[in-house]
C-alpha cells in the first residue's frame, strides 16, 4: 500500500486516455472471417434442403404445399451462426454476412422464407430452372387486378400471410 | 434560546445546499473514477437521474416487518440532514449554534443504527451479514470522531459546537501537536467514515453481497442511496470545519463557494484513493481502525496535557 | 407525478441484474465485456446491481432448464415494475442447440415474458450494446422479416376449389379470396 505506487498507477491510467469506443454511433469494421447472420439468396437456391438437413439446431424447415413449390423457412431464434448451412449448400445460395446487429423486440423479425419452384418437365422428368425475370413478365392466365380498390392482386396481404396455401394440410412451422 | 429569523434562514440554506449538491458530488466521484479507469464515465448528473427513477418505481414490501423498513428508511436520511443543520458552511452556524458535541456524536451514531435497523427489518441472510459487519465497523469508528471532537472541546473548554467547529483542535498554547496527530488520523480514516473503498465492507457491499439494503426497492432505496450521498457531504463538511477552517472572508456567499471548493478537493482525494484500492476484509479493517484509535488516544493525552 | 418522472428518467439510468439460468457462460463473458472500459456501458447510465429488487432490467442468458426455471421466475417476480427483460444469446431466444435435451424446458420465454431479443452465439459486446440502444430508442432496428419467391405462380394453383371450367376456358371465380 505504498503511496508512490498508487500515484504511478493513477498517472499510467490517465495517460491511456479514454479507450472507450464510440459505439453505437460509429462502427468499427469487423474482423475478416467473422460469421454473422446467414442471408438466403432465392435466385440460386435449387431446393435441395441440404441446409435443413445439416442445421444442428434444426432451424431451417421445409414444406411442400404442392408439386411445384417448396417453402424453406429459416427461423432465426435458435441459430448459432455456425455456418454449416453455407458450407453445405451446393449452389452457394447461403452467405454468412457480417451483420451482428440483429436485436429486435419481436422475434419473428429474423425469419426468412423462400418459395422455390421445383417443377420438372412433364415429358422427360428433368428438372429445369425456374423463371428468369423475363419469363416472369410473360405470365399466362387471366389477370384479376382489383380495379376498384386500386390493388395489384399479387401483392395483396392474403397471399403473403402464414396460412396454409392448401387448406387441408397443417402447416406447423414452429 | 435565540432563534432569530436569520439563523432559521441559514438553516434552510444549509438544507437546500445539502439536498441539492450531494448527488453532484457523487456524480463527480463516479466520473473521476471512470476517468481513472480509462473509460468515459456516466454523465455528471447521473445520480439525479438514478434517484428520480427510483422514486417512481413500485414499492415491493417484503421482509420481516415492513413498518420498521419504512421507519429506518426515513430515519437514515433524517439524521444526516439534522447533522447538516449544524455544520457551519459559510462560517455562520445555522440555528444559532444551539447544539453541542454530544448531540452531534449521537446523531452520527444514530445514522449508523438506522442502517442496522434497516438490515434487521429486512431479515434476509445477506442483510444480516452486512449488518454484523456494519456493527463491527461502527463500534471501532465512532470513537475516532469522538476523540477528535473531544480534543477540540479540551482546547476550548466548552462543549458548544459553534466554538469547536472552528479549527479549535489547533488552538493550543504551545505547539499544536495534538491537532496535527488527529488531523493525520482522521485523514486516514476519512474513507471509512464516508463508506467508500477500501473500507466498503459495510454499506455499499452491493458489489459483493448486496449489503444491508438488499430487500429494498423503489422509493425506500432512493432514500438509502440519498443518505449515502449526503453522508459524503456531511463528513467532508465536518472534516473541513474541524481541521481546515482558514480562508474565510466575511462575506457569506463567497464563504459558501470557498467551502464548496474545499469539499470538491476533498472529494477528489477520496475518489483517487477509492479508485486505486481494493476492498479490505472486515478483520483487516478493524485492526486498522483499532491501530488508529490507539494513536488517537496518544493525541488525546497530548491535548489534555496542554499541547 | 412521480410515475411520470420515473418514465422519463427510465431510459437514462437502467439498473441491470444478470441472471444465468443454465447457459454455457459464453454470453456471461460477453456481458461482462460490455462493462469493461472498451465498450463502456456506464456512459448510458447502466449499472450492474446484485439484487433483483434494485434492478430495472433482467439480462437472461442460457435456456430455461428444469433446475433453474423456478428460480428464474422468482427473480422476475422480485423485480419492481416497470421492468424489462432482455434475452441474450441464442439459448435464451430460442433454446439454442440444446432445445431438445433432457433438462432444457425451452427458451426463457416459456417462463417469463421477454421484451427484447439479442440473438448470437455469443453475441458480440457491440451487438449487446446495439440491442440496449434499440431498447432505449437511440437507434433503429435493422432486421425485418424477409420473404423471397423464385416464381410467381398463377393463383389457381393455390386455390383449386375456386376454378370454374376446364382446359383453356378455366376462369378463376372469386376475386376477394386473395
Amino acid at each position: 500500500m505504498s503511496l508512490s505506487s498508487k500515484i504511478k498507477e493513477v498517472i499510467l491510467c490517465l495517460n491511456a486516455g479514454r479507450v472507450t469506443l464510440p459505439y453505437p454511433f460509429e462502427v468499427k469494421p469487423v474482423p475478416e472471417r467473422f460469421r454473422g447472420r446467414p442471408i438466403f439468396n432465392a435466385e440460386k437456391c435449387i431446393g435441395c434442403a441440404g441446409c435443413a438437413n445439416n442445421c444442428p439446431a434444426r432451424e431451417i424447415l421445409v414444406f411442400d404445399p404442392c408439386q411445384e413449390v417448396r417453402i424453406i423457412k429459416y427461423i432465426g431464434r435458435r441459430c448459432t451462426y455456425c455456418g454449416r448451412c453455407a458450407d453445405v449448400c451446393p449452389e452457394g445460395a447461403i452467405t454468412m454476412s457480417k451483420e451482428f446487429e440483429n436485436s429486435t423486440g419481436n422475434i419473428q423479425d429474423i425469419q426468412q422464407t423462400l418459395e422455390i419452384f421445383m417443377g420438372t418437365c412433364q415429358r422427360c422428368g428433368r428438372c429445369y430452372s425456374g423463371q428468369g425475370p423475363l419469363e416472369a413478365l410473360m405470365m399466362k392466365g387471366y389477370r384479376f387486378d382489383n380495379m376498384d380498390k386500386d390493388r395489384w392482386v399479387y401483392q395483396s396481404e392474403a397471399y403473403l400471410d402464414k396460412e396454409p396455401a392448401v387448406k387441408d394440410i397443417d402447416l406447423e412451422l414452429d | 434560546m435565540e432563534l432569530s429569523l436569520r439563523s432559521v434562514i441559514l438553516g434552510i440554506i444549509n438544507l437546500v445546499l445539502m439536498l441539492g449538491l450531494a448527488p453532484l458530488f457523487e456524480g463527480i466521484l463516479r466520473k473521476v473514477t471512470a476517468r481513472i479507469q480509462s473509460r468515459q464515465g456516466p454523465p455528471l448528473l447521473q445520480p439525479y437521474f438514478d434517484l428520480l427513477k427510483l422514486l417512481g418505481k413500485e414499492d415491493i414490501e417484503s421482509g420481516q416487518s415492513p413498518m420498521m423498513q419504512r421507519f429506518s428508511a426515513f430515519l437514515s436520511l433524517a439524521t444526516l440532514l439534522t447533522v447538516s443543520l449544524q455544520i457551519p458552511i459559510g462560517g455562520q452556524a445555522p440555528l444559532g449554534g444551539q447544539s453541542d458535541v454530544i448531540l452531534l456524536i449521537y446523531l452520527l451514531t444514530l445514522s449508523g443504527i438506522s442502517t442496522l435497523l434497516a438490515a434487521l427489518a429486512a431479515g434476509s441472510t445477506y442483510s444480516l451479514v452486512g449488518m454484523s459487519r456494519e456493527m463491527m465497523a461502527m463500534m471501532t469508528l465512532e470513537p475516532l470522531l469522538a476523540v477528535a471532537i473531544v480534543i477540540g472541546a479540551v482546547h476550548t473548554g466548552t462543549l458548544r459546537l459553534n466554538s469547536i467547529l472552528n479549527g479549535s483542535v489547533y488552538a493550543s498554547s504551545v505547539w499544536p501537536i495534538a491537532g496535527l496527530i488527529i488531523l493525520g488520523i482522521i485523514l486516514f480514516a476519512l474513507q471509512a467514515f464516508i463508506g467508500r473503498m477500501p473500507f466498503d465492507t459495510a454499506e455499499a457491499e452491493t458489489e459483493i453481497m448486496e449489503g444491508p439494503v438488499v430487500e429494498y426497492s423503489g422509493p425506500k432505496l432512493a432514500l438509502f442511496k440519498y443518505a449515502r450521498m449526503v453522508k459524503l457531504f456531511v463528513y467532508s463538511g465536518l472534516f473541513i470545519s474541524l481541521f481546515i477552517p482558514w480562508g474565510r472572508t466575511g462575506f457569506y456567499p463567497l464563504d459558501v463557494i470557498i467551502f464548496l471548493a474545499k469539499v470538491t478537493v476533498l472529494v477528489l482525494i477520496a475518489t483517487v484513493i477509492a479508485a486505486t484500492h481494493a476492498r479490505y476484509r472486515i478483520d483487516q479493517a478493524i485492526r486498522y481502525y483499532a491501530g488508529l484509535f490507539g494513536l488517537a488516544l496518544v493525541a488525546l493525552i497530548f491535548a489534555v496535557s496542554g499541547y | 407525478m412521480l410515475k411520470n418522472l420515473c418514465k422519463k428518467m427510465f431510459p437514462r439510468s437502467l439498473w441491470v441484474y444478470h441472471a444465468n439460468s443454465g447457459g454455457c457462460n459464453g454470453c456471461d463473458i460477453e456481458v461482462l465485456n460490455v462493462l469493461t472500459p472498451y465498450y463502456d456501458a456506464e456512459r448510458f447510465g447502466i449499472k450492474l446491481v446484485g439484487s433483483p429488487r434494485h434492478a430495472d432490467v433482467m439480462l437472461c442468458q442460457g435456456p430455461a432448464s428444469r433446475a433453474t426455471a423456478k428460480a428464474l421466475k422468482r427473480a422476475y417476480e422480485a423485480m419492481p415494475a416497470p421492468k424489462l427483460v432482455f434475452a441474450i444469446g441464442s439459448c435464451a431466444c430460442g433454446g439454442g442447440i440444446w432445445y431438445d435435451t433432457y433438462n432444457v424446458i425451452g427458451p426463457v420465454e416459456k417462463v417469463i415474458p421477454v421484451s427484447y431479443y439479442i440473438p448470437g452465439c455469443p453475441p458480440r459486446p457491440e451487438a449487446i450494446l446495439y440491442g440496449v440502444a434499440v431498447a432505449l430508442g437511440l437507434v433503429d432496428k435493422k432486421v425485418s422479416p424477409v420473404q423471397l419467391k423464385q416464381v410467381e405462380l398463377p393463383i389457381p394453383n393455390y386455390h383449386p376449389e375456386d376454378l370454374i371450367g376446364k382446359g383453356e376456358m378455366v376462369v378463376y371465380k372469386k376475386m376477394d379470396h386473395v
